[in-house]
């Protein structure tokens, strides 16, 4: 027997760097391989890592609203609405109908539009790169109507403690409807692009399993749970904001692999539209804001208020000391938690699956690092 | 929903508005565990139970087998500096069967390594790097307790009150990036 | 059989590329040419601040309330104010902007009470130093110069 030289060594150590088109942000994945086989990785995170939580307990309620919608800062508008209705239960105020309403559109249009990045991105690491830019350009229509109404097109600051800031624009309703009517032949359009392509099917078929038992010990929520078989979502468990009013289904899977999550994800941007549609055929009119001091001083308590963010279970837990500023304002990412999935899915598969599990996990590395 | 503050001089801290919490599953507690779960809340409409440290993780697995508490939500920790037990570490948890949540809350003190709950719920591995990071609370068993979000070398614990956020550490970016400082 | 000749013939692959030869009309084009065309906003946008003047006096609206100095999340604007002893009321002296630290989140704009800070449409803030970023008062008051490109 020869001796060992560093040919016969069987474990590669290969550095997916925090500088990678593929890893959504900054993300370092170390992977040992044994060729083309992954038999472990590591996840170092925490080059986005900014102390929101830290800022949280030096500005004001009102102040650290703004922070918020950069954690996610591709669907920022879900980041603001668990936030103020975190502050709102501890006020004990309610927003009123009309605002409840508008903000449910806004929610769902964010919905979609993250879910259409994801979408772009993930078909890019894949190798199609068609998909992005007809996303991209879809996802400028639910960002005009972010930057009529609110100002902003990406951290937008839509919703206040208690409401909203902004009436609706003229307008709003009409082209609301507008966009929802383009997005669904477009949507067509992807899946004609995609869902059949063998191509497609190839690479993302048994590819990333993370079966409903997994994914419960795991901790991983949102689509990724959904494509397991788990009929769960916290629209329908724990409604919030009105969603009880809307009628519409939860996608899910069968096997939990990669295919499963792009099914889910492209039924649940349906089923957003058919929320919008439904809601802006409802809305009442009404006053937007509730009655919220000028000065937001909650009594003394504690909350956790989590809503269904684009990527899974979006938690808020404040932490009040009776003073205009919080004590401590822990948030729940949920791509920080799924992300923990990534070892158990990419062990046994090839380099480039990892690639593909990355996309279909959907990170965003703000919310990882906050 | 008054605090509690009494008319003559000192003042005693107002605390949370709270109701007893009382049903089946906190009669079936209270028989496994008896007195080492201190009390049973309800604030704000949200559940929670105060047991001693030593018995959280006993009833994690409880919870987990018996209450059909499968999914553990989050795992962190608040920080008193005033007390003596000084940190307030939280457990979220939530059954998918009951589509209930609850929180589990044990006050520790500085220097006490709370034992791991990798070993019921995965989920923990993560969080409780992040708690170890952010607060400097070790826990007894983890496979892998280092810094998750802070580089390796990073001095002190953001999260603790004892420094404000314009006194954080800044030799590791004077060192690292050559900057005068991280503000 | 229709299966095999699907597959031999690559027809889920020709109907992807079908939706893509679709797109490849010019009145498809959906690419904006910046700088030469610059983009609408929208009229709620939250861009460059600016100091309203009364428009027929000439004179500053600003009252030097402060309140958007304290509404302020990141305590960027120092208002400069001193007491007129004829009027009794505080005149606006100084105001300090800083753009490079701002996230144009709006709050100050939502505070101010006699809407003399506004946020206007442009977005064009490029500057060549870091002190070229602290706009004072008189650049607040000019408002928003955009370059227009000629090709």
């Amino acid at each position: 027997m020869p001796d060992s030289t560093f040919l016969d060594a069987s474990e590669l150590v290969l550095n997916m760097g925090p500088q990678h088109p593929s890893t959504h942000g900054v993300l370092r994945v170390i992977l040992k391989l044994d060729g083309e086989k992954v038999i472990g990785t590591e996840c170092v995170i925490g080059y986005l890592h900014r102390g929101v939580e830290k800022i949280a307990e030096n500005r004001t309620y009102v102040q650290f609203a703004p922070y918020v919608d950069r954690m996610d800062y591709v669907a920022a508008v879900s980041n603001g609405l668990g936030y103020c209705l975190a502050v709102e239960k501890l006020l004990g105020v309610e927003a009123p109908p009309r605002a409840q309403v508008v903000r449910v559109i806004l929610t769902e249009l964010n919905r979609v539009a993250s879910h259409l990045i994801w979408l772009g991105t993930h078909a890019l690491d894949i190798g199609a790169i068609t998909p992005l830019f007809y996303t991209m350009r879809e996802r400028e229509e639910t960002l005009n109507i972010f930057e009529k109404y609110c100002g902003a097109r990406l951290t937008n600051h839509a919703f206040r403690i208690g409401g909203l800031q902004y009436e609706t624009y003229d307008g709003f309703e009409r082209e609301v409807r507008a966009c929802c009517d383009l997005l669904l032949p477009r949507i067509d359009e992807y899946e004609e692009l995609l869902t059949g392509n063998r191509i497609w099917i190839g690479r993302l078929k048994n590819v990333g399993i993370l079966n409903a038992e997994d994914c419960k010990a795991y901790g991983v929520t949102g689509p990724m749970l959904r494509a397991a078989g788990v009929k769960w979502d916290i629209r329908k468990a724990q409604p919030y904001s009105g969603y009880e009013r809307y009628e519409f289904e939860i996608p899910t899977g069968v096997n939990g692999d990669t295919y499963d999550r792009y099914m889910v994800r492209m039924l649940e941007m349906r089923q957003s539209v058919r929320i919008i549609r439904q809601a802006v055929d409802g809305m009442p009119a009404g006053p937007i804001m509730g009655k919220v001091p000028k000065v937001i001083r909650p009594p003394v308590g504690e909350v956790y208020v989590s809503i269904e963010a684009p990527k899974g279970e979006l938690g808020y837990y404040v932490v009040s000391d009776n003073s205009t500023q919080p004590y401590r304002v822990r948030v729940r990412p949920p791509s920080f938690v799924n992300l923990q999935s990534l070892d158990k899915m990419a062990r046994g598969s090839l380099v480039a699956d990892v690639v593909a599990i990355i996309g279909t996990i959907d990170i965003v590395l703000g919310e990882v690092d906050r | 929903m008054a605090e509690e503050q009494k008319p003559a001089a000192p003042k005693a801290p107002p605390t949370m508005a709270t109701t007893p919490w009382e049903d089946e599953l906190t009669e079936q507690l209270k028989r496994q565990f008896g007195d080492r779960i201190s009390e049973f809340t309800i604030g704000l409409g949200q559940k929670f139970l105060v047991p001693s440290p030593e018995a959280v993780i006993p009833i994690l697995e409880y919870l987990k087998l018996e209450a059909d508490f499968d999914y553990l939500v989050d795992v962190t920790a608040v920080d008193y500096p005033k007390r003596a037990e000084r940190f307030d570490l939280v457990y979220i948890l939530y059954s998918f069967a009951g589509n209930e949540r609850i929180r589990i809350k044990t006050r520790i003190a500085e220097g006490y390594k709370p034992a791991t709950a990798v070993g019921v719920h995965l989920t923990a591995n993560w969080l409780e790097r992040e708690v170890f990071d952010m607060f400097g609370i070790e826990f007894a068993g983890h496979p892998d307790m280092r810094r998750i979000l802070l580089p390796e070398d990073w001095e002190g614990y953001p999260l603790r009150k004892d420094r404000g956020i314009l006194q954080m550490d800044d030799r590791w970016v004077k060192e690292h990036l050559g900057i005068e400082s991280g503000q | 059989m229709m299966r095999v000749l699907r597959t031999i013939f690559l027809f889920d692959l020709i109907e992807g590329l079908w939706v893509t030869f679709r797109y490849q009309r010019p009145k498809h084009i959906y690419t904006e040419q910046y700088p030469a065309q610059r983009p609408k906003v929208a009229e709620r946008y939250r861009g460059a601040p600016r100091l309203n003047n009364n428009p027929e006096t000439g004179e500053t609206l600003c009252i030097a309330c402060n309140l958007c100095a304290l509404a302020c999340p990141e305590t960027l604007i120092v208002v400069g104010s001193e007491r007129n002893e004829q009027t009794r009321r505080k005149e606006l002296t100084t105001f300090t902007y800083d753009i490079s630290r701002c996230m144009f989140c709006g709050l100050c704009e939502d505070a101010c009470p006699v809407d003399a800070l506004e946020l206007t449409q442009d977005f064009e803030m490029a500057a060549y130093s870091r002190e070229g970023a602290i706009w004072d008062r008189q650049m607040l008051e000019e408002g928003p110069r955009p370059t227009r490109y000629k090709f």
